[in-house]
C-alpha cells in the first residue's frame, strides 16, 4: 500500500502530471492510518474440551475462547493444531472480529477416529489491526492431551480358563469344595457339616450323603498382544482391532474378579503384571493406549518375559494376526511349555486387497492357504484358534475358541 | 509522458488497460499474491490519465475507488484459506476501509482544489514537492518503526 501510495506520487513528480498524485493520495492516507492505529495486539487465547477422556468415533465439543485486552479491535484467524487421527470441524481456520476489551468464542467439534493418546491445541492465531495492514502470528494456549478409548463391546461369554486360582471369583472350579454349584455326592465322613447333608439321596440310599459342590475361582488371565508387525489400510489397522479386543477382554475379566495382566510383545517389550480390580483396568487400558508397531529385527523368546508376568496356570490370550514369524514362533513356544493358550487371530485380510493381475490373485489365494496350514497346525498343538473379522462381534469368536477347547480337553490337559 | 490524441485509440487502449488488469487481479487470486493486484491498480492509475475531461475532480474518487478495490482483493485472497468466518468479521473491515477511503478522497480533493490553484512550475517548487514526498514517507517509516519495529507487514 504505501509503496504503491510512493510510486504514485514519484510518478506525479516525474511526469508532472498532478492526478497520479492526487489518485496515491488516498493509498497514503489509507497507509497512514494503519501505521496511527494500528498497536501491537494484547490477544490471549484458551482451549476448552468438554473432557479430555472420551470413545474413539465420539464428538467432543470443545470451545476456544479469544480475548483482546486491547484499545482496538482486532480481526483473528484461529486454526487448532491437532494430532492425525482428530478431526476437527470447522476444518482450517476460522477467521472471526474481536472487539477493545471482550473476549469471542469459537465452538469446535473434534471427533478421534482412533484410540490413543492425541494432542489438541495450542492455537495457532494470526492477528491483524482493524485495517490489515500489520500483521502478528503466533502459538497461544496449550496442548491438551486427550486420552481416546477403544469402543467396546459387551462380552456375555469369555474363554473358561482351564485351571482356576484360590481366590474368589466367577469360574466354577473343576475341584470340589464349598461353592454353589453342585457337582456330585458322597458318603459323609467325620466333619462335614449337616447342612452338606442330602437328605433326599441319604434316604433312598439308606445311609448319609453329602452333596459336594464346585467353588468359584478366580483365574490369571495374561493378554499377549504381538506388536511385532500389522496389516493396516489407510483407515484402520490389525493394531486397532488387537487393542479393542485387549480392552474388550480386560474389561470382562476384571469384572468376573480375575487377575489380568498384559504383554506388549514386540520391537519393544511392555508387560503389566496381572492384578484385579478397576485400578489395573485403568492401568491396562493406559498402556494399551501407547501400543505401537515398533520396527526390529530382534528376536524374542518366552525366556525375554519375566517369570511373574506369566505365572503358572494363567489362561494366555494371544491377540495377534499372525503375520510375523517371530509371535508364530512365540505362540508355538508357549504351548510346548504347557501354558494354557488361545490365539485371537485378528484377520489382516480385510486390510490387504489381492492385486490386479492373475498372478497376484494366485499368491493371494497361495498366502490365505499357508495361514489356514498354520491355523491347523497350532490347532494341532493344542492351541484354540479363533479369526475375529474387523468390524464383527468378538463374542462369537471367543465361542468358537471355547467350542474347541471344549472338543480337544484331553489335548489340552497334555 | 502518455498523451493519446485519438479518441477511438484511447478507447481501445483503456479496454486493454482494463483487460490487463483484470488478469493481474486473477493472477494474484490464483497465486495468492498481492503483487499483481497491486501491479493492476496501478495500471489503472496509468489508465485514468487516458481521460481528457475534469481529471483533477475525478482524480481524487478514482484513487479512493482504486484503494477500495485492492483493499477488496487482498482481503479476498486473505480469506479463501478460511474454513468459516464468523459475522461481522467483513462487514467491520469494508467498513473501516471505506471510512479510510472517503477520508482519503476529502485529503486527495483538497489537494485537487490546491492543484487548481495554477502555481507556476519551477524547480523551486518541484523540490517543495519532493521534499513533503520524502518528508510523508520518513514520518511513516519513522513512526512504523517506532511502534513495530522492524516487523511491519
Amino acid at each position: 500500500m504505501l509503496a504503491l501510495a510512493g510510486a504514485g506520487l514519484v510518478a506525479a513528480l516525474a511526469t508532472g502530471r498532478p492526478e497520479l498524485a492526487l489518485i496515491a493520495l488516498p493509498f497514503l492516507v489509507f497507509a497512514g492510518a494503519g501505521v496511527v492505529l494500528a498497536e501491537e495486539p494484547a490477544v490471549s487465547a484458551t482451549v476448552e474440551p468438554g473432557r479430555v477422556r472420551l470413545l474413539e468415533g465420539d464428538n467432543l465439543g470443545t470451545t476456544v475462547r479469544v480475548r483482546n485486552d486491547g484499545r482496538v479491535p482486532v480481526e483473528v484467524e484461529v486454526a487448532l493444531v491437532r494430532a492425525k487421527h482428530l478431526a476437527v470441524s470447522p476444518a482450517g481456520t476460522v477467521a472471526l472480529r474481536v472487539d477493545a476489551r471482550s473476549e469471542a468464542e469459537i465452538a469446535f467439534s473434534v471427533r478421534p477416529g482412533r484410540w490413543g493418546a492425541h494432542g489438541l491445541g495450542p492455537l495457532t492465531v494470526r492477528a491483524r489491526d482493524a485495517l490489515g495492514l500489520t500483521t502478528w502470528e503466533g502459538r497461544l494456549g496449550e496442548r491438551i492431551d486427550l486420552r481416546v478409548f477403544p469402543r467396546e463391546e459387551r462380552l456375555r461369554e469369555l474363554v473358561a480358563p482351564l485351571r482356576t486360582q484360590p481366590f474368589l471369583g466367577s469360574h466354577v472350579a473343576r475341584a470340589r469344595a464349598d461353592g454353589i454349584e453342585f457337582a456330585d455326592i458322597r458318603p459323609f465322613q467325620a466333619g462335614d457339616r449337616a447342612r452338606q447333608v442330602n437328605w433326599r439321596a441319604s434316604a433312598r440310599r439308606g445311609s448319609l450323603q453329602v452333596n459336594q459342590r464346585h467353588p468359584e475361582h478366580s483365574s490369571d488371565v495374561v493378554l499377549l498382544i504381538d506388536t511385532f508387525e500389522e496389516a493396516r489400510d489407510q483407515a484402520s489397522g490389525t493394531l486397532d482391532a488387537a487393542v479393542r479386543a485387549a480392552a474388550m477382554l480386560a474389561r470382562a475379566h476384571l469384572g468376573r474378579r480375575d487377575r489380568v495382566g498384559v504383554v506388549d510383545f514386540g520391537g519393544t517389550l511392555h508387560w503389566l503384571e496381572p492384578a484385579f480390580g478397576t485400578t489395573q483396568l485403568y492401568r491396562i487400558v493406559d498402556a494399551l493406549l501407547s501400543s505401537d508397531i515398533a520396527f526390529s529385527y530382534a528376536w524374542r523368546k518366552v525366556d525375554s518375559l519375566p517369570q511373574k508376568v506369566l505365572p503358572p496356570g494363567a489362561l494366555t490370550l494371544a491377540i495377534t494376526p499372525l503375520l510375523d514369524e517371530r509371535s508364530i514362533a512365540l505362540v508355538s513356544e508357549l504351548r510346548t511349555r504347557g501354558f494354557d493358550l488361545t490365539v485371537i487371530e485378528i484377520s489382516p485380510l480385510d486390510h490387504i486387497s489381492r492385486g490386479p493381475t492373475a498372478a497376484d490373485a494366485v499368491a493371494y489365494e497361495l498366502w490365505r492357504l499357508e495361514r489356514e496350514a498354520l491355523r491347523a497346525r497350532l490347532r494341532a498343538l493344542g492351541i484354540g484358534v479363533a479369526v475375529w473379522e474387523s468390524g464383527g462381534s468378538l463374542g462369537p469368536t471367543l465361542e468358537e475358541v471355547n467350542a474347541f477347547r471344549r472338543s480337544a480337553r484331553a489335548v489340552l490337559r497334555a | 509522458m502518455l498523451v493519446i490524441g485519438d479518441a477511438g485509440a484511447a478507447s481501445q487502449l483503456a479496454w486493454l488497460g482494463a483487460g490487463t488488469a483484470a488478469l493481474l487481479v486473477t493472477a494474484g487470486m490464483v497465486a495468492q499474491s498481492p503483487a499483481p493486484v497491486h501491479a493492476a491498480v496501478a495500471v489503472l492509475g496509468v489508465l485514468f490519465l487516458l481521460r481528457h475531461d475534469a481529471r483533477l475532480l475525478l482524480a481524487p474518487a478514482y484513487g479512493a475507488g482504486l484503494l477500495v478495490m485492492d483493499d477488496l482483493a487482498i482481503r479476498t485472497m486473505e480469506l479463501s484459506g478460511v474454513g468459516q468466518i464468523a459475522t461481522g468479521a467483513i462487514m467491520a473491515r469494508i467498513t473501516a476501509t471505506l471510512a479510510v477511503a472517503a477520508l482519503g478522497a476529502c485529503v486527495s480533493a483538497v489537494a485537487a482544489l490546491a492543484v487548481t490553484a495554477a502555481v507556476p512550475r519551477t524547480l523551486a517548487v518541484t523540490a517543495v514537492g519532493v521534499l513533503a514526498v520524502v518528508a510523508a514517507f520518513v514520518g511513516l517509516v519513522i513512526l512504523a518503526r517506532r511502534r513495530f519495529g522492524s516487523s511491519l507487514g
